[in-house]
């Protein structure tokens, strides 16, 4: 893959910082999202997740399904703080 | 891993590093440790406000002022870009009876130097457009910043491994060993360590480390939620937080519903550097319980959407949770330990682990080299709660 391929398309984090995090020390996808933004943005690496873990994979040398998913947290979809709050006025 | 090491720092977070980093400028032989990744505890699960302007008049103002300082310097030498932006902060006073108590709070911080001031109403509108309009003015302390945790503990790690410190992380300590002048040893998954100095800096997770040397330390976590607002949407440029809520703690009630103390939910505002803003904040003690309570949340989008009405179409992406380390005087430990020679506690910041981290690395680090403290820490020391 080229350095320069975006792999995180909310956060614009492409495969070169990707490989570079995980030279500095990232060795799991929490680890790399919390170097790099990757898996931040709006889709909370609903995306990119399954590439990272391919590259995490190459680049350690370990298979794909030993790398744990990134902690998901609620709300799964983003959510209108007017749905949030409810309807208690 | 090395057998042996001057200093061994246990808990890579914002205080850790900072420490690590600190001790690295005098060239000390030290190893940080952490059982987990770098910022993996309550760094990366917290916001990332370095405010002086909630603090008490008197020493806390003065230590977070100092530590701001040290902080400011300090980001100039960072081999990363942690983030670091002085926006300012605003307390939004919501009725004109609050502006009294407003004026002498403010008041008092200016005699202890803090530099702040009131704003009225109608210069509120103008720094902030979208606030409700019945907000009655606020307090702007325009030293005031916002940091990201995360960056600063990897780029505060990444300058001490650059001064010599070793980084050990995905390493557990399992215990201290002392002999008879001292800490002779610290224990982990991964071998022995002999060293004659342990500062223990894990925060909520330090009376587990403390306890191997016979050490009670009065921390307990006090869990937290934070809500992500998607980028591009921010309602305001600095960050602000709800004056009510600081005067609620000194005993002077809000007219909220009683969910909203009960859970400690109080507005905070922060915009961060990537351009989403989080949402604060809430406190309660649950243990370690992690997940995210939907009531809470509740709560906390109905406190934020009182002071900008605005943000109702605005998304959530991620909510999180984080345990922030409380003492009972909601002082931190920063401490020799007398009962064990050579063992260091920097932990107990609560909400100010990001604020006081450089404060705190400097402290230790004339500690443990025997220098003379920047700041007076006898009100940090783990004795003050023996004696009561």
């Amino acid at each position: 893959m080229n350095d320069d391929l975006i792999i995180c398309r909310c956060e614009e984090i492409t495969c070169g910082e990707i490989r570079s995090a995980i030279w500095r020390g990232a060795a799991t996808l929490t680890g790399l999202k919390r170097r790099t933004r990757a898996g931040m943005g709006l889709c909370q690496g609903r995306t990119c997740g399954t590439l990272i873990s391919r590259i995490l994979s190459r680049e350690l040398g370990r298979p794909v399904s030993s790398f744990e998913p990134d902690t998901s947290r609620p709300p799964v979809v983003p959510v209108p703080i007017r749905v949030l709050r409810g309807d208690h006025e | 891993m090395r057998r042996a090491h001057d200093v061994v720092i246990i808990g890579a977070g914002v205080v850790g590093t900072s420490i690590a980093y600190h001790l690295s400028k005098h060239g000390v032989d030290a190893v940080l440790l952490d059982r987990g990744d770098i910022a993996g505890g309550t760094s990366s699960a917290c916001d990332g406000h370095v405010l002086t302007i909630d603090k008490n008049p008197g020493y806390d103002s003065r230590l977070a002022q100092k530590s701001q300082a040290i902080l400011h310097d300090l980001i100039q030498q960072l081999p990363l870009d942690a983030g670091y932006r002085n926006w300012g902060s605003v307390l939004a006073v919501e009725s004109e009876e609050d502006m009294e108590a407003a004026e002498r709070f403010a008041e008092s911080k200016r005699e202890h130097g803090t530099a702040i001031r009131l704003m009225d109403r109608a210069e509120m509108r103008a720094d902030a457009p979208n606030l409700a309009e019945d907000i009655a003015g606020g307090i702007l302390c325009g030293s005031d910043s916002v940091i990201n945790p995360m960056a600063l503990a990897f780029g505060l790690a990444e300058g001490a491994r650059q001064n010599g410190v070793e980084l050990q992380p995905f390493t557990e300590v399992s215990a201290i060993d002392l002999d008879e002048k001292g800490v002779c040893a610290v224990r982990t998954d991964r071998g022995t360590i002999f060293t004659r100095a342990a500062v223990c800096a894990a925060g909520v997770w330090s009376p587990r480390i403390a306890a191997t040397v016979g050490i009670q330390l009065p921390i307990r976590p006090r869990k937290g939620h934070v809500l992500v607002a998607e980028q591009d949407r921010l309602p305001y440029w600095r960050n602000m937080l709800e004056f009510g809520y600081l005067m609620a703690k000194r005993g002077v009630p809000r007219e909220v519903e009683p969910d909203m103390e009960q859970c400690g939910v109080a507005f905070v505002f922060e915009r961060t550097v990537a351009g989403n803003f989080l949402l604060g904040s809430s406190r309660e003690f649950v243990g370690f319980e992690p997940g995210v309570n939907p009531e809470v949340v509740r709560l906390m989008a109905r406190r934020a959407e009182r002071f900008f009405p605005c943000i109702a179409d605005v998304h959530i992406i991620r909510v999180y949770t984080g345990f922030r380390p409380y003492t009972p005087d909601h002082r931190p430990i920063i401490s020799p330990v007398d009962e064990a020679p050579g063992f260091f506690v920097a932990a107990g910041h609560e909400g100010n682990g990001i604020g006081l981290a450089a404060i705190t690395g400097r402290l230790i680090s004339d500690m443990v080299l025997g220098k003379e403290p920047i700041v007076d820490p006898s009100p940090l020391l783990l004795e003050r709660f023996a004696a009561n």
